[in-house]
């Protein structure tokens, strides 16, 4: 069982983990401090992909180059999306509405609404085929190691997913904006208190939370050669499962459950036909609300 | 006397002008096109006002609603198709059959509110939809179902334009009559205080679980006849047409319409099939329209077109006297 065919699986399971974990924290992000899901992000996600592919095609620029124009461009999805599908919906700062019940659903609902409407935007504009992505900056160069055969996208989703989570955890715990981030998914309305500027910090870990997503979207575009329209639901969905799984404010459980989630689904192409592998998250997603409602890393919290 | 008279008025107006104006009209155009647009709105009207039941009126948000859809129209494709049941059989036995599924979602997820239980829903969509396309020596998978036979009762041919509306109509208003009789009574307050707060609810001897099952029962059967009201008058079928997409599609046209309001639900429904087909010379803009309209009405009108307040006030003062205030002038509730 043990072949190198099977370690190849997990290999390659494993980088499809990384990604989902790359956009699990921007949701963990945005989900601890405003309560809210964001069900925009996977649309970020693809947005992401499609300005490096559209920068790729017109200018060829070397990697860094294209990295740091998708994330300037996730960052303006960013601010866009909180100012557009949060912002109006906040219209009263006192804790029980920035959390209530009709918050959480409005803005649930009107990100929705952004996101279909980005989505086939994007589809009118670029056709809804698979894209292909020039082949000259495709990450696709085999690299062998003994009898493994990796792909250098392996490598740099490798890279860039520590880098990031190593830079979220300094941006996070070691510079005011990251304390501020913190104070406010603590308790919004002591942040309040204490004098932190709330939308400036809402505003900042949607920004954050989207330049995460829109990374791993180019990433994974130059990694798998393509990108379409809809390449940020499933993606998005399963990010969305390894949230809950690693108990919803937990940004390194949810790291830990989208890279399980992504090595899962790599054994289960093993055992089961592609098409019925692609539900082993959505499985997943449903015995851990069953049976452990509070995630597997997750302290206590609200009734689920 | 004018007061027994009265409350009956209002649906028999809706009756005569669903059952004879609009056909009317539409036989007069001799379009095909229009019949088959109104048609679509009639299913989707079903569809809506059933989402309606479970999340406007019972609060429980569900992302799936289209994989009910699904099942019912597969159980009808399929009986109809492999073992010649006629389709006043389908129809019922494939509201059962999304009955059954939805009772079966409904059970692990019972315990989960709001989000969770939205995720919940949209993963067992999800899982429903991959079934339909994977499963292919029982659903033939993404190569669908052709040849499904259209409506034909007693050697009575209704495969037409006007004998396809007539059934979807007729299967609308029972079905629309069912849930309005279901949300404005006694039940339907329960579900309403279940909405507000489950847990109070519980403490006042409400039986959520057993409440939460029978909403999805009932409104999944209405999802499983709608499907099959589609799948015999399109005569298609294939798991693209109960995608994710469409349970947006139809949350959409109950938040337009209003979440908790039956007309609303249906207005809902009728604008947002009718008006991307407006738009049609200007593109294929339907999913834009979709979401445009979606968002706006969050934001502009969150309570929808016809909310759920308004909805209730014309229930009740259209519908039955049972509502009006008593003779000791003490208004006596929902019966």
């Amino acid at each position: 069982m043990f072949d190198a065919f099977f370690v190849q699986q997990l290999v390659n399971g494993f980088s499809v983990g990384l990604v989902y974990a790359l956009i699990a924290i921007g949701f963990t992000l945005i989900f601890g401090v405003l309560n809210v899901v964001n069900f925009a992000h996977g649309e970020v996600y693809m947005v992401g992909a499609y300005a490096g592919v559209v920068l790729i095609t017109a200018l060829a620029p070397p990697l860094v180059a294209v990295v740091l124009f998708v994330m300037a461009v996730g960052a303006v999805a960013g601010f866009g999306l909180e100012r557009l599908a949060f912002k109006p919906f906040r219209r009263f700062q006192d804790e029980a509405s920035l959390k209530s019940k009709a918050m959480r659903e409005a803005t649930l609902l009107s990100s929705l609404a952004v996101s279909i409407i980005v989505r086939e935007v994007v589809e009118k504009v670029f056709g809804g085929a698979m894209r292909p992505v020039p082949f000259e900056s495709q990450l696709t160069d085999p690299v062998q190691i003994g009898e493994l055969s990796f792909s250098t996208g392996q490598f740099v989703i490798f890279g860039a997913a520590v880098a990031m989570f190593a830079g979220l955890q300094f941006l996070l715990y070691r510079t005011r904006i990251g304390l501020s981030i913190r104070a406010v998914a603590n308790n919004p309305l002591g942040a309040k208190y204490v004098g932190i500027d709330t939308d400036r910090t809402i505003i900042a870990t949607f920004v954050v939370g989207s330049v995460m997503g829109a990374v791993a979207g180019i990433l994974v575009a130059l990694y798998y050669g393509s990108v379409f329209p809809t390449m940020g639901f499933a993606p998005g969905v399963k990010a969305f499962v390894a949230m809950v799984m690693g108990g919803l404010s937990s940004i390194p459980g949810a790291v830990i459950c989208a890279i399980f989630l992504g090595l899962a689904e790599a054994v289960a192409t093993e055992f089961l036909a592609q098409g019925w592998s692609e539900m082993i998250a959505y499985g997943f997603l449903l015995l851990t609300l069953i049976f452990f409602p509070t995630g597997l890393f997750g302290g206590a919290r609200d009734r689920v | 006397m004018s007061k027994r008279i009265l409350p009956l008025a209002l649906p028999l107006v809706v009756a005569l002008a669903v059952l004879v104006l609009v056909p009317a009209l539409l036989q007069a155009s001799g379009s095909g096109y229009l019949f088959r647009v109104s048609i679509t709105a009639m299913i989707f009207a079903i569809l809506a006002a059933s989402l309606n039941f479970i999340t406007g009126v019972a609060g429980l948000l569900s992302l799936g609603h289209a994989a009910f859809y699904g099942i019912g129209a597969y159980a009808a494709a399929l009986l109809a198709t492999q073992h010649g049941v006629p389709f006043l059989l389908t129809i019922p036995l494939a509201g059962v059959a999304a009955a059954i599924g939805g009772v079966l979602v409904a059970l692990p997820t019972m315990r989960l509110v709001s989000i969770y239980f939205a995720v919940a829903t949209l993963g067992m969509g999800e899982i429903i939809h991959g079934t339909l396309l994977n499963w292919v020596d029982f659903t033939r998978g993404p190569m669908g179902i052709p040849a499904i036979p259209s409506f034909k009762v007693f050697g009575l041919d209704l495969s037409g334009n006007l004998g396809s509306y007539l059934v979807v109509a007729v299967v609308m208003l029972a079905s629309l009559w069912v849930l309005h009789r279901l949300t404005h009574s006694y039940y339907g307050n329960a579900l309403r205080a279940l909405r507000e707060d489950d847990q109070c609810a519980d403490s006042m001897g409400i039986d959520v679980v057993r409440l939460k099952g029978e909403v999805f029962a009932i409104a999944c059967f209405f999802a499983g006849v709608a499907g099959a009201l589609w799948a015999h008058t399109t005569g298609y079928i294939s798991p693209n047409d109960f995608r994710f997409g469409e349970s947006i599609l139809v949350l959409a046209m109950i938040v337009v319409g209003g979440l908790g309001s039956l007309p609303g639900a249906v207005i809902g429904a009728v604008l947002l099939i009718v008006l991307p087909e407006a738009l049609r010379p200007v593109g294929d803009v339907r999913m834009i329209v979709v979401g445009c309209v979606m968002f706006f009405s969050i934001l502009l009108l969150p309570k929808g077109l016809f909310g759920e307040v308004s909805a209730l006030n014309l229930v009740r003062s259209s519908f039955g006297g049972g509502w009006k205030a008593g003779t000791a002038r003490q208004s006596i509730g929902w019966r």
